[in-house]
């Protein structure tokens, strides 16, 4: 039987069934496509996350914990009020389904480029493959996850909106929105352990 | 359909945290029966809400489930569509400064708005029940800036190592600060954890260290004090035939909407905030009340009040690290002290830690995109200094027509017009509102120059928080809703409780002071009622 692409396979299932079923399915597709390929999430992972400081590890974690991110999204969810209005906010569509396409994108990409997948490809080919996929896209400002226009700028806003990403720039242990010894607060927060050590 | 009658002595329309003061007071003091009426539905229970937590900070969901009724959607500045069992205090900062005592009294000391019919002293002893039900985490600032009789139930939340250097740098721009009161344990408190910084206040705290009234609710309810029965939307106060007392309350029941609930009660209290009780009341004109219940005056719905803000990010050439207690802050009542003779500019002022200016950005400065270890790398060099966070909230004195009306235009599923509203100034007000906010921005740029550092940008916010008013109080019946205990004026079986009652919104969070005013209507509701022990 022949493999199905990703896009192929929403395609399919954009034919079959009414909108609200296929954007489930959809989402469901895609993070499953997601947790079988994790190969080039952390290829991605690798290029634009400061892997120097992370470590291989933690890069895999941290793609991990953006995999993980994603496939918990839940499209149409109320948000948080805001003060002073009366007007309701919802989740929007799913990323999922726009980040697995543009993940494909860039496998085609290094298939015309160096006739191998994205993965398989040097960091420094990945990183100029990446370079280019993001020409034209809003890069003034880190966005937020939902919103980043590319998976390679979500990647990164899921990272450095972390309590890891803030410990590591301070090269402290600060562990924000962690529950903390309320005592501890007074002191300047401990140093962050090297590498080696975590 | 079945038309249910609910009785008992007092009956308490809404659930937030003003009716959570009187409800305890009321069990505490009395053998009263006492049946709540909230229209929204039960909140999160304690358990879910490390979960419910978990999903706002990755996702932003809002933590409260289905929190709000369908179809509210108001014209004006509605402080928030929550409405469940709790009210909006399931999700406050759980802030507890005390007004000043010339909030009192600013006509008589300043010659601006209008004197409420109590004196800080006469609230002093509320201010301290409220801070013990809740469990106030304070530090006893300056005692003529900040006076109590007793003193606060624990100690204060400490500071962290990022505030204790902001003090430090306050303290050369001549400003003595401390550490905010807060309704989060310092310690443990009557079964609940003490705060461990989750940093997630508002919108949620998941470990309970925060006080919010489901506590109390939940407390109560399993001592059999109070019935309180959700999902019931009071719709209509119904007069007795002498137009001087209330009958009873005419509701719906969400679950079954077509079988009309009535609430009979020797009192009712309405504490359902600062849209809803004024609200309640113009949607219960008819015969011998044809503007509304409690509206002989004229004045139900007017008097909306609150107070606007000025912030600002002032860069230091300090290393704080944030994110280690970023919703806790500095606070002084220095400048809500005018001297005599001065210009009425008042304010009060608080500083935090802040990240803003400091975040991880992905175009250098040369325009430049970065990826990899550039991005961390430019992240560390840019916070090698720091950001503090100042705001100031002033003083907006309210117009007559700062209002709450009926909107005819729009109306709710049950067919009753939604209310619409709109903040005025007085023109007093109006005329101090650019020196006010000119006075602040300076002492922002005064701050900065004193600790070597810049002010980043500020803004003003014109949006007037912690809204109140509506029901205000007054001797006068003509100018005033209720009397200095919040009974109506009309209505000797009628009290209107906590947030509407206020006269004004003085410049600092203001829902301590809802909950002391709560609690001094119920020491007088208590007065009719059976004392504990009695029945």
């Amino acid at each position: 039987m022949p493999t199905l692409s990703r896009r192929g396979f929403l395609a399919s299932l954009a034919a079959a069934v009414p909108l609200a079923v296929v954007v489930r399915r959809a989402h469901a597709a895609a993070a499953q496509h997601l947790e079988s390929d994790d190969a080039t999430l952390i290829a991605l992972a690798e290029v634009v996350l400061p892997s120097k400081a992370l470590g291989k590890a933690g890069v895999a974690s941290a793609a991990n914990a953006f995999r993980d991110w994603g496939a918990g999204y839940h499209e149409g969810a109320e948000l948080v009020h805001g003060y002073g209005t009366s007007t309701l906010r919802s989740t929007g569509p799913t990323p999922l389904t726009r980040w697995t396409k543009q993940l494909d994108d860039l496998d085609a990409a290094a298939q015309t480029a160096h006739g191998k997948r994205f993965r398989d490809v040097s960091a420094a080919d990945r990183t100029t493959l990446v370079r280019a996929a993001l020409q034209g896209q809003r890069v003034d400002r880190m966005p937020s996850v939902v919103d980043a226009s590319h998976v390679a700028l979500a990647m990164l806003a899921h990272f450095y909106e972390s309590s890891a990403a803030a410990d590591l720039c301070y090269e402290a242990r600060i562990g924000k929105n962690q529950c903390r010894p309320l005592s501890a607060s007074k002191a300047k927060p401990l140093p962050l352990l090297k590498l080696s050590e975590r | 359909m079945t038309r249910r009658a609910i009785e008992s002595d007092v009956c308490i329309i809404g659930s937030g945290i003003s009716a959570a003061m009187i409800a305890d007071r009321l069990a505490r003091t009395t053998s009263a029966s006492i049946v709540v009426v909230e229209a929204g539905d039960e909140t999160v229970p304690l358990t879910a809400r490390a979960a419910a937590r978990d999903r706002t900070l990755r996702y932003g969901e809002n933590p409260w489930g289905k929190d709000h009724l369908d179809g509210y959607e108001i014209e004006g500045p509605l402080q928030s569509r929550s409405m469940q069992v709790g009210g909006l205090a399931m999700h406050w900062g759980g802030v507890t400064p005390r007004f000043s005592p010339e909030d009192f009294k600013q006509r008589s000391l300043f010659g601006v708005g209008t004197d409420w019919p109590i004196s800080y002293e006469d609230l002093d002893p509320f201010y301290q029940e409220a801070e013990e039900i809740m469990g106030v985490s304070g530090e006893q600032g300056p005692p003529d800036l900040d006076p109590r009789s007793k003193r606060f139930p624990m100690p204060p939340i400490p500071l962290t190592y990022n505030l204790e250097l902001l003090k430090a740098w306050a303290a050369k721009a001549g400003i003595a600060m401390w550490s905010q009161p807060s309704a989060k344990n310092s310690t443990p408190y009557r079964g609940r954890a003490q705060c461990c910084r989750n940093d997630t206040c508002s919108p949620i705290c998941p470990i309970g260290a925060k006080y919010s009234p489901d506590f109390t609710w939940s407390a109560l309810r399993r001592s059999n004090s109070v019935r309180l029965i959700p999902r019931t939307l009071v719709r209509r106060l119904v007069l007795a035939t002498s137009a001087k007392q209330i009958s009873h309350a005419v509701a719906v029941d969400r679950d079954r909407p077509n079988d009309p609930v009535e609430f009979h009660a020797k009192q009712f209290v309405v504490t359902a905030g600062y849209t809803w009780s004024s609200h309640l009341l113009l949607l219960s004109a008819q015969d011998g009340a044809p503007t509304g219940v409690a509206n002989s005056s004229g004045v139900v719905g007017k008097y909306l009040t609150g107070h606007r803000n000025v912030q600002g990010y002032v860069e230091l050439p300090l290393r704080l690290y944030p994110g280690m207690n970023e919703q806790h802050s500095l606070v002084t009542k220095q400048f809500m002290r005018i001297k005599s003779g001065s210009r009425y500019i008042r304010h009060d002022l608080r500083v935090w830690e802040s990240s803003v200016g400091k975040t991880p950005r992905l175009i250098d400065t040369a325009g430049s995109l970065m990826l990899g270890d550039a991005i961390l790398d430019d992240w560390r060099e840019r916070t090698r200094t720091g950001t503090a966070r100042v705001r100031a909230y002033y003083d907006v004195i309210p117009d007559r027509s700062s209002e709450l009306t009926l909107d005819v235009s729009k109306k709710n599923a049950w067919g009753d017009p939604l209310p619409k509203l709109a903040f005025r100034d007085a023109p007093e007000s109006v005329e101090l509102r650019g020196p006010t906010e000119d006075s602040i921005k300076a002492l922002f740029d005064d701050m900065a120059r004193a600790g070597g550092g810049k002010v980043l940008r500020t803004s003003v916010d014109n949006f007037q928080d912690h809204p109140a008013g509506g029901c205000r109080m007054g001797n006068d019946p003509a100018t005033s809703v209720v009397d200095a205990w919040g009974r109506t004026h009309d209505h000797a079986n009628l009290f209107v409780a906590g947030a509407p009652t206020s006269v004004s919104g003085s410049c600092a969070n203001a829902t301590l002071t809802f909950c002391a005013l709560a609690l001094r209507s119920a020491h007088e509701i208590e007065r009719g009622l059976p004392k504990r022990g009695a029945r």
